[in-house]
């Protein structure tokens, strides 16, 4: 049971149980889908942006305690940051749970648990594979604005 | 004399190397028995050869053992010839082999094929493709919200379009167990044939293929206390002549020139390229061990323990049963109160509990139920009323983890 404690740390079955930010939002600039078709999470993101930053950032939807308590970690370590940064935030947290490399954020560690059930990787980069591949994407397309 | 189910448990070596292993996953696959391990390392040890091709004593044997599964397995399904057992790698590539091989040259825009809306996705995909291919589409047999088919509705659904209907058996996700005979009544009246999806079943469940008067049949040995990657095709004799195969290659043919091919017949001409031949002979010795048994007895165990399960699941007053069809096998699929599948999940294996959450590779089924994941416990003829009081004691404990 030491290692299920673990996993689920305190700060996860807090997030899991009073996410932040968890409603639906009418109106914003982009909704992200992060779903996981093996289990059957799925989650979506609303984003909204202000001078270059997301100024925005809920999210709802349905999965495990780990896939919901990452997404919500997410929404609160990404609002506010502007898109590059965020970017470099989703990388440095995929590459946390992946075991390539450190982080000193206390809500990060929070999911080192998850290093010993290789299983549960995808529940909690769910989301944040998500909005690296759209970060990725949103930044080349303003690079290739702005060099046109 | 048959073998006594209570003892069962140690024919499986498994259970030895992992004593305190509570295995509830057998609707993914089984455990293999002793003897079906010995005969796979056996085959390679002693008995390697390649079937069909050799002149000498080794691959004589291997064809010999190879072809005499056919046997056993037309036994275990009883139907009359041997030869309508096809080896394929699994249940998947035998639906796909009917899609593809028999059903699709028979589609035209408009043609419909009919399946049930409690299809695993090996009996879906496969027909969704091919009705993609041609211009045909789905017509999908409801259930109600206890899991079970709305029989009523089959005579209306299978119309003069309709170029087949296929089936499961028993459901990897309710349990249910249908009424196969009936619903291959309903279809044959309008001569349509019907495939019958029996991975849940075979091996688990007394079948007759003549009773049903089945058309195809498919199932895999995997799941059955046989290796992975082997699985058999059974079609009825008149079909034969009309199944094409999907693979060519080595193997399943009576001539080839530059210009053109002339193939074996059935089911020689589906088995191109070198077979799973330790995989056929082990399903072979996965038959005589489920012969050594008494079926019926083994099937009245996993339900009576499924049943067992059931009551002290509800009893918790925390969990959820997903349908609740009057004749299931030994699955049952459930929620817990605020509690999520795969966190549900990972406690069980804590206390080396395997069970599966999920969508149980029936996404339409679950959303047609209004649920996004479950947990599920499959039972097969080594579970124990053991097995399930540590489940159940588990679930209570996991109400105390994450109830807070």
């Amino acid at each position: 049971m030491n290692e299920l404690n673990k996993l689920y740390s305190d700060v996860i079955k807090t997030h899991n149980e009073t996410p932040f930010h968890f409603e639906k939002v009418e109106g914003a600039s982009t909704i992200l889908k992060a779903n996981n078709p093996i289990c059957g999470d799925r989650f979506e993101l609303y984003i909204g942006y202000h001078d270059d930053k997301i100024s925005l950032l809920h999210f709802f939807g349905y999965g495990c305690a780990v896939s919901k308590a990452s997404t919500s970690v997410l929404a609160k370590s990404l609002e506010g940051k502007s898109l590059s940064d965020a970017l470099t935030i989703c990388k440095d947290f995929i590459a946390f749970i992946r075991g390539e490399k450190q982080v000193s954020q206390e809500d990060f560690k929070a999911f080192s648990g998850v290093h010993d059930f290789p299983e549960r990787y995808e529940c909690a980069t769910l989301a944040w594979a998500e909005m690296k591949t759209f970060l990725e994407a949103k930044l080349k397309s303003q690079n290739q604005n702005e060099v046109t | 004399m048959a073998l006594s189910i209570k003892n069962i448990k140690s024919l499986f070596p498994i259970f030895t190397h992992r004593p305190d292993l509570v295995y509830l996953d057998n609707a993914s696959t089984s455990q293999k028995p002793q003897s079906v391990i010995r005969t796979v390392n056996d085959f390679y040890e002693r008995e390697n050869a390649s079937v069909h091709r050799g002149l000498y004593e080794l691959s004589t044997e291997a064809t010999r053992k190879y072809e005499g599964v056919r046997k056993k397995v037309s036994q275990l399904l009883d139907t009359d010839n041997p030869l309508s057992i096809a080896f394929t790698k699994g249940t998947t590539e035998s639906i796909n082999l009917v899609a593809q091989g028999f059903v699709r040259k028979q589609l035209s825009p408009g043609d419909n094929i009919v399946i049930s809306s409690m299809e695993h996705h090996a009996n879906l995909i496969p027909w969704q493709q091919v009705c993609k291919q041609t211009g045909a589409f789905l017509k999908i047999i409801p259930i109600t919200a206890q899991g079970e088919l709305r029989l009523k509705e089959i005579e209306s659904i299978v119309d003069s379009r309709t170029k087949l209907v296929a089936i499961t058996h028993i459901s990897n996700v309710l349990g249910t167990i249908n009424p196969i005979s009936e619903i291959i009544a309903l279809a044959h009246k309008k001569q349509v044939p019907v495939m019958v999806d029996a991975a849940q079943s075979a091996g688990h469940h007394p079948i007759s293929v003549k009773e049903w008067d089945a058309d195809f049949v498919a199932f895999s040995a995997h799941k059955m206390f046989g290796p992975m990657g082997t699985g058999v095709l059974c079609s009825k004799p008149e079909f034969w002549p009309q199944i094409d195969p999907l693979l060519f290659g080595g193997g399943a043919i009576k001539n080839v020139t530059f210009e053109k091919t002339d193939f074996q017949d059935y089911p020689y001409k589906l088995e191109a390229g070198t077979a799973h031949v330790p995989g056929v002979i082990g399903l072979g010795a996965a038959v005589d061990f489920i012969q050594s048994l008494d079926l019926q007895e083994a099937s009245n165990h996993t339900h009576d323990l499924c049943i067992y399960f059931k009551q002290k699941l509800l009893s918790l007053g925390t969990a959820e049963l997903l349908g609740s069809p009057t004749n299931f096998g030994s699955i049952a699929s459930f929620q817990m109160e605020k509690i999520h599948p795969h966190d549900v999940a990972s406690f069980l294996a804590q206390a080396n509990i395997a069970v599966r959450a999920g969508h149980h590779c029936a996404q339409p089924l679950l959303e047609s139920m209004g649920v996004p994941a479950t947990v599920r416990v499959s039972l097969a003829i080594y579970n124990t009323r053991e097995d399930v009081d540590k489940t159940i004691e588990a679930l209570m404990s996991l109400k105390k983890f994450w109830l807070r």
